[in-house]
């Protein structure tokens, strides 16, 4: 099954306005991709949008955000079912500071339906830390049924390696993700209590517009997606 | 100078106190990735970092201390590693800067 699990809409500010809820699909439809996640930071607020899109379209979806603790470490939440995914969204609204967005420096956050009408503004800043650590993060995914995913683990940004030094030992995370197998192997090196078989890899592009989406190029057997969402957390 | 003679001249509130090491200089920073490539041996550690991987830190760069800023507060979890290294853990109520000047002050 091939994947891309790490995507921004329109809603992240940084994100370039094209990545509307039926571009995206169809542009996972054009690289012949067969299952995607839309992560966008820190609000679920257009998961409702593509979830309707990807399902006309006939394309699987899991259902996340890329959340930021109060260290700017970045881990995203995925779910296999909407509605727990939405049911995160009171818990971020909790934990979001209010900042304002000023969409001139930092972007617009559109919220967009299956036909990618506007249909709402995001006025909160969403690329801030939350006021919860990694460790809280992570309990708010998994009391909301969803996986914890370290995202990007090796970037120099918002990364748990460049935030926090190294991935800790006894961190109940679900999965790592890195942005290609060489990665993997430095995380690996770096990390001998990590066991490459007991962890749960993803290689994803973390796109900011349309062309950056995956390719046909990163797969799991579906056996092993399956059983990641039935694994109680 | 010792650390204790450090804490009696800045006045910052004792978390720990564990061993009574030199204090040679001073390393501020809060990337931690940062911090474990540039920090030296004997440096009094000033950060607003809070998370466990901090002990681990302090402990491989052999800092003499850790100085809480800005009213962050160690988790428990934190000061009881601490307390497994020896290391002790510090809280200043100021910001970085000020906290950096107190430490100037003192004669680290």
């Amino acid at each position: 099954m091939f994947y891309d699990l790490h995507m921004h809409s329109c809603l992240s500010p940084c994100a370039e306005d094209e990545m509307t809820p039926t571009n995206i699909v169809n542009m996972a439809l054009i690289k012949e991709l067969d299952l995607i996640a839309l992560t966008d930071h820190n609000s679920t607020k257009n998961l409702p949008g593509i979830a309707k899109a990807a399902e006309r379209a006939g394309l699987r979806m899991l259902y996340g955000a890329e959340l930021e603790s109060s260290e700017e470490v970045h881990v995203l939440a995925l779910y296999d079912d909407l509605e727990q995914a939405l049911s995160l969204q009171p818990w971020l609204d909790e934990h979001l500071p209010f900042i304002p967005n000023d969409e001139h420096f930092f972007g617009k956050e559109e919220i967009r339906n299956e036909n990618d009408e506007l249909i709402g503004t995001e006025n909160k800043l969403l690329i801030i830390s939350l006021d919860q650590d990694l460790e809280e993060c992570i309990e708010a995914i998994h009391a909301t049924g969803g996986k914890a995913i370290l995202a990007h683990v090796l970037d120099r940004k918002n990364s748990i390696t460049n935030q926090l030094g190294f991935i800790p030992e006894g961190l109940p995370y679900d999965g790592l993700e890195v942005k290609s197998e060489l990665q993997r192997q430095q995380v690996l090196k770096s990390h001998p209590w990590i066991k490459e078989e007991e962890t749960f890899w993803l290689i994803d592009s973390d796109a900011h517009q349309l062309i950056d989406i995956s390719e046909r190029v990163n797969s799991l057997p579906s056996a092993e997606l399956r059983a990641m969402w039935r694994k109680l957390p | 100078m010792k650390v204790t003679e450090m804490i009696e001249k800045t006045g910052f509130k004792t978390v720990y106190l564990g061993e009574d090491r030199e204090v040679a200089g001073v390393y501020c920073g809060d990337l931690l990735s940062w911090v474990m490539g540039k920090g030296q041996p004997e440096q009094a550690w000033i950060t607003v970092q809070s998370h466990l991987n901090v002990i681990a830190v302090a402990v491989l760069r052999e800092f003499s201390c850790i100085v809480l800023a800005e009213q962050a507060e160690f988790p428990e979890e934190v000061i009881e590693r601490a307390k497994n290294e020896g290391l002790t853990l510090l809280y200043s109520d100021l910001p970085v800067y000020e906290t950096a000047v107190r430490l100037y002050e003192a004669g680290v």
